[in-house]
């Protein structure tokens, strides 16, 4: 690949967006005077029980967790049933994964209560659970999608099944793959963010504590946050996803 | 290339297994001495008495025998021991409560542990799996009779001890506002977004340059996570409510349904505007050109040809439109909008995990029925749709 100038234009609206959220992350405490207009009586007006940094870094690694389990799971479970030995599982696993789209984020991440617990823990299995879904059903389509004659060419010439799933079924299926790894992504950033209702420290922290103390301050900075931290990645996961169409 | 008889149903098998270890293996229902007291699980043969669980066992490994070697008939024959499993599951709680919770513990509450759990969920997965296998018209009879069953030992007052129902009594009144709200919420989003999408819809087919700063703008909200949507609405709504009074006299505020129905509403535009452009702007240009010839009005081209062409993604649109609705109005619950979102949060807030099921599961059961719904209308006006 060329590494003229204009390769990183792209990258421009994600890196803005990133340095906007990392401004946020350790300027949004100095400006205490704004907030003041909005809250006049409140006592405090900066979210005082953890620093935005760490609710970030929390939030992150929530997500991040969940987000990996997800798609390597929802990429395996993918790839298994549409081999010849585990193709009896596909009617069952895609109608599943059709199904399982129809339930709400927050009824799964409720249910995981009675499940694990409190915490962090079935925040993140919660998430699993929902992330997989989207990298499933567009792995099935992208591997069922593909033309038969490529694959029957890519047999013809001699290659081994591992070969024409890593080198062809795969590469030629990214795109739609990744469109479901972006989909996992942006829902279970958002829904990571509702996990402070069940006692992960998330970015939602701020706004779950500014509804139930009435404090729009907290409320404002919790929903700036998690906004930009959204946007950011789904800014840079647009433009990865571009580079690898075009190639 | 496969004859019915050659190979074992490595599916069945596998779900059976699975259904047995988990029944054996774990808690089929719990007793409570009260609310708060914590449960007592029971496993299968304690919770049902040996009868009961071996006929149970009985009926699953019946089912692995026939999927060793599967027919069409010992298909039909899974399909009926599955309706059978699903049906009795109901039965099997009452009998349950009949033999742990006896008349003299009013406070005593039922509940369903991981065996039941399991039992339920893998015998819906063996049924989508026998249903595809075999062509059976009476599959619906399993959820149906597992419905009907369970609303008739309810009305009897068999069930009443399950904790679920105990929350539901407490109240009752709460849980239909509740629905009453929820629907409200998402008919309410659903009717917005429709006329504000369709006006888009056919700006954009007017302007196709507007095309891709639309999309952009509904793409980009999207993006936003409902929380952060929801709080950041809510400083400038209470600034204009504040400074409104005709804003005041609707009750609009920073928090309840204003902020609620807003956040959905730009939600929900991007699967209704991007389904009926796609819809509108597919239709193949032979077939308006022979609507043309036959001289057709402009009108008419579009109430004869377009729209009926385009119904059935437009309603995929509303699909869409109407899940994501569901859950959110759950979610809005912590802005204050009414809706089931309210016990899931009270139930979190208290640690009463049954107030949670009170709120998740007419939560799901409604996003299901949305489902079925509008697919139905989907098939319904599909071109040569309609039996």
């Amino acid at each position: 690949m060329s590494r003229r100038p204009s390769a990183l234009r792209p990258w421009l609206a994600p890196l803005g967006w990133l340095l906007l959220l990392l401004a946020a992350v350790f300027w949004l405490g100095e400006l205490e005077a704004l907030f003041r207009a909005l809250e006049p009586s409140a006592r405090t007006l900066i979210y005082p029980r953890a620093s935005f940094a760490r609710l970030l870094l929390n939030h992150l690694a929530i997500v991040a967790a969940a987000a990996l389990l997800a798609v390597s799971l929802g990429l395996a479970a993918g790839i298994l049933v549409t081999r010849t030995w585990g193709r009896d599982f596909l009617p069952l696993v895609s109608q599943v994964a059709a199904i399982g789209q129809t339930f709400p984020p927050v009824a799964v991440l409720a249910l995981a209560v009675p499940l694990l617990g409190f915490g962090s823990l079935p925040t993140v299995f919660a998430l699993l659970l929902y992330g997989l879904l989207p990298v499933l059903r567009n792995t099935l389509a992208g591997l069922q999608g593909l033309p038969a004659e490529v694959l029957e060419a890519a047999r013809g010439i001699g290659m081994a099944p591992l070969r024409v799933l890593l080198e062809v079924e795969l590469p030629l299926a990214a795109p739609v793959i990744l469109a479901g790894i972006r989909t996992t992504l942006t829902v279970t950033i958002a829904t990571a963010a509702i996990g402070s209702t069940i006692g992960a420290s998330t970015l939602g922290d701020p706004v779950i504590a500014g509804l139930v103390n009435g404090n729009s301050a907290y409320v404002l900075q919790g929903a700036l946050l998690i906004g930009l931290l959204a946007i950011s990645v789904d800014s840079g996961f647009d433009c990865l996803q571009r580079l690898i169409t075009v190639r | 290339m496969r004859s019915p008889h050659a190979a074992s149903n490595r599916v069945v098998l596998s779900l059976v297994a699975l259904a047995v270890a988990l029944l054996l293996l774990g808690d089929f229902a719990s007793v409570q001495a009260n609310r708060i007291a914590p449960g007592r699980g029971l496993g299968l043969f304690v919770a049902l008495g040996p009868a009961w669980a071996l006929a149970v066992l009985g009926a699953l490994l019946t089912l692995a025998g026939l999927a060793l070697r599967p027919s069409p008939a010992r298909y039909r024959g899974m399909l009926a021991l599955i309706l059978l499993l699903l049906i009795q599951l109901p039965a099997s709680l009452g009998w349950f409560i009949q033999l742990h919770i006896g008349a003299d513990q009013p406070q005593a509450r039922a509940g369903l542990a991981s065996g039941c759990w399991s039992l339920l969920f893998l015998s819906l997965l063996l049924l989508i799996e026998v249903r595809q296998r075999v062509p059976a018209p009476w599959w619906w009879l399993g959820p149906g009779g597992l419905l009907l069953v369970t609303a008739l030992l309810i009305q009897g007052g068999e069930l009443a001890a399950l904790a679920l129902l105990r929350e539901y009594a407490s109240r009752s009144a709460a849980f239909w506002q509740a629905l009453r709200g929820h629907l409200g919420l998402v008919g309410g989003t659903l009717g917005c977004s429709l006329l504000l999408g369709l006006a888009l819809t056919g700006l954009i087919i007017r302007l196709p340059r507007l095309q891709r700063p639309v999309f952009g703008v509904l793409n980009f909200f999207q993006t936003i996570p409902s929380l952060a949507l929801f709080g950041l609405l809510l400083a400038p709504l209470s600034y204009l409510a504040a400074h409104s009074p005709l804003l005041q006299s609707l009750n609009v505020r920073g928090i309840g349904w204003a902020p609620a129905l807003l956040a959905l509403v730009a939600y929900s535009l991007l699967p209704v505007v991007r389904n009926s452009c796609v819809a509108l702007q597919e239709v193949a240009e032979e077939v308006l050109e022979s609507a043309r010839g036959m001289g057709m009005s402009r009108w008419q081209l579009f109430s004869q040809v377009r729209l009926p062409l385009a119904l059935p993604v437009i309603l995929e649109g509303l699909r869409i439109t109407s899940i994501q609705a569901i859950g959110l109005t759950a979610v809005a619950a912590l802005i204050g909008a009414n809706g089931f979102g309210s016990f899931i949060f009270q139930g979190l807030g208290q640690g009463a995990m049954d107030l949670v099921l009170l709120g998740a599961l007419p939560t799901i059961a409604l996003a299901l029925l949305a489902d079925a719904l509008f697919s139905g209308l989907a098939r319904y006006f599909q071109p040569g749709g309609r039996r």
